[in-house]
């Protein structure tokens, strides 16, 4: 049963699998269901000129890159000092936070827009940063904070009496022992910012700054009767965050259950 | 004695206040990065929204003229609003039930069989991860009225049933949401299979020496000992229910005719194709009361937790 309702889930990825690999001419008379008579990479070929992909994934693993270490790195500052340094107000500001979780991204769009637009931030890249980090903190924090909680304050409070400023407890405690939990969000942040649609659609127009969602969006647009090419196309775009999943599973699903089982 | 004591105290006293005046602002120096972007894009944003909300604004021109609440009367007139609230609550329903069945099912069916535990995990969790454009653009294809689905309907013998699922507005919303339980179901299957492991196995025993059928064991132990998981996964459907977009503007677009329009596409309509920045950050407002409305207990919950 379970073999079963797996197979049933993979079956999206497997048909477009078989598509993919399929000719045009293959698929028309034999559909996209039956084992393939024909195999070819002409489709990937074809898929990967016309969406752009290269661009694309370019663009997201730039903005990625430089997003991800930087949003997590002031989520460790501010989470160190709500965990462990009696920030004052700390209870607002940690609702207040965590209000973040909930609030929708419509909400800010408009003046986020006309923001960026005063800098001559729209259609750049580097807009994309200010609301990705802002809307990146609560869960972040969330997360964060909590592993630092769990620090214990002995062992902080040890460094303190060695003469250690906060700095050093941060760098040489904190972070050495919240690895896992520094990996753990950077990973899910990181396939959050790859996967992002709303922003980048309001912000990117031009063709040469599009990221990975707006290049499929675009490609399928332009796909609407060569289904193997399509195919082939989707496959492109998704396989990067496929192999990272697969490879770093392991993060992805103990950070999704940790904080939630407690709570 | 007394004496040197107060003599003594108050200098103490005034070092202390002066100690904490100093751990005060390093931890506020510590926090300000963060708080300060997330007060300007989000907090200032989100509070700016409010404002355009009731101005008649087209997002473009200099000024911005007050109406008052006129955007906010026009929702109640506007017959896509309504299709759109509709369409949110339909996505609210399906995408919480059929995701939180399937995933408890799962979790329980999975929990004994430890090793297929890795492998369902994996499976099932993996449609989370994709791009949800690239969701929507591979169960548009799957859709097509020559596509898979049809294809395997005249393979059951079932060509009858056949239908251009998102080009016929009374079966396009319900479409888009099997995709949505395609990518929503790996979550709740994650975090009831972590809790299952916190129930204490002498609950399940004693209950079997007291004679306890598999299913009130169910009833009465399991279900209950998931409340907290029960609890989260239903705030965080509720909140994405609220803010429903990606899939809806990659499959449809909002068509046919606006049939599935979701408060979050139309608000992206109103604002950037038809210049109506007022009316559509009106609907932003109110998608966001929902969203936070619905999220309060969740927020809250977590707030204490970490504490």
């Amino acid at each position: 049963m379970l073999l079963v309702a797996a197979a049933l889930w993979f079956s999206p990825l497997m048909a477009l699998i078989l598509t993919a690999i399929k000719t045009p001419t293959d698929f028309g008379q034999h559909g996209a269901l039956a084992i393939p008579h024909s195999f070819t990479l002409q489709n990937f070929i074809d898929g990967w000129n016309i969406g752009q992909f290269g661009t694309a994934f370019q663009n997201s693993g730039l903005i990625t890159l430089v997003k991800v270490p930087i949003g997590v790195v002031l989520a460790a500052l501010l989470s160190f000092s709500l965990a462990k340094l009696k920030l004052p107000l700390r209870r607002v500001i940690t609702f207040t936070m965590l209000m973040g979780l909930t609030i929708p991204i419509f909400i800010a769009v408009v003046p986020i827009f006309t923001m960026l637009r005063s800098v001559g931030l729209t259609n750049s890249l580097w807009g994309l940063l200010p609301p990705y980090l802002a809307f990146g903190l609560p869960f972040e924090t969330l997360v964060l904070t909590s592993f630092f909680g769990s620090v214990p304050d002995e062992i902080i409070e040890a460094a303190r009496i060695d003469g250690a400023g906060e700095l050093t407890v941060f760098f040489r405690i904190m972070v050495p022992l919240s690895l896992p939990a520094l990996t753990t969000v950077a990973i899910l942040d990181a396939v959050a910012t790859w996967n992002e649609l709303l922003i980048a659609l309001i912000l990117l127009s031009s063709p040469e700054h599009r990221t990975v969602p707006l290049a499929l969006l675009n490609f399928q647009g332009q796909f609407t009767t060569n289904f193997s090419g399509l195919s082939a196309g989707i496959l492109i775009a998704i396989v990067p965050i496929l192999v990272v999943y697969a490879l770093l599973q392991k993060w992805i699903v103990s950070g999704l259950t940790a904080g939630a089982v407690k709570g | 004695m007394a004496q040197a004591s107060t003599v003594d105290v108050r200098p103490a006293t005034v070092s202390r206040r002066s100690r904490r005046h100093r751990a005060n602002s390093v931890a506020l120096a510590f926090a300000a990065p963060a708080l300060i972007v997330y007060a300007a894009f989000l907090l200032y944003p989100a509070i700016y929204s409010i404002r355009i909300s009731f101005t008649s604004w087209d997002g473009l021109s200099p000024v911005m003229k007050y109406v008052g609440l006129s955007n906010y009367v026009k929702m109640f007139k506007d017959p896509v609003m309504k299709t759109a609230v509709k369409n949110n609550v339909i996505w609210a329903l399906v995408t919480i039930f059929a995701p939180m069945v399937i995933g408890f099912a799962l979790a329980l069916a999975v929990n004994s069989k430890v090793y297929l535990r890795p492998f369902i995990r994996t499976i099932f969790y993996m449609p989370a991860v994709l791009p949800l454009v690239g969701v929507g653009t591979i169960w548009n294809w799957l859709f097509q009225p020559s596509g898979v689905i049809n294809q395997l309907l005249a393979l059951i013998g079932l060509g009858s049933l056949q239908n251009a699922w998102l080009g016929d507005s009374t079966t396009a919303i319900w479409a888009i949401t099997i995709p949505a339980c395609w990518v929503g179901t790996g979550f709740p299957m994650l975090l009831y299979l972590a809790a299952l492991q916190g129930i204490p196995s002498d609950y399940y025993e004693s209950a079997r020496v007291d004679g306890a059928s598999w299913w009130q064991q169910l009833r009465y132990i399991t279900v209950p000992s998931l409340s907290a998981a029960h609890a989260i996964i239903l705030a965080l459907s509720l909140i994405n229910a609220a803010k429903v977009f990606d899939l809806v503007f990659a499959m449809t677009n909002g068509g046919p005719g606006n049939a599935t329009q979701v408060m979050g596409t139309w608000m992206y309509f109103n604002v950037f194709q038809s210049y109506n920045a007022g009316y559509g950050t009106a609907i932003a407002v109110v998608i966001t009361i929902v969203a936070v409305l619905v999220g309060i207990p969740y927020v809250r919950a977590q707030a204490k937790a970490i504490r």
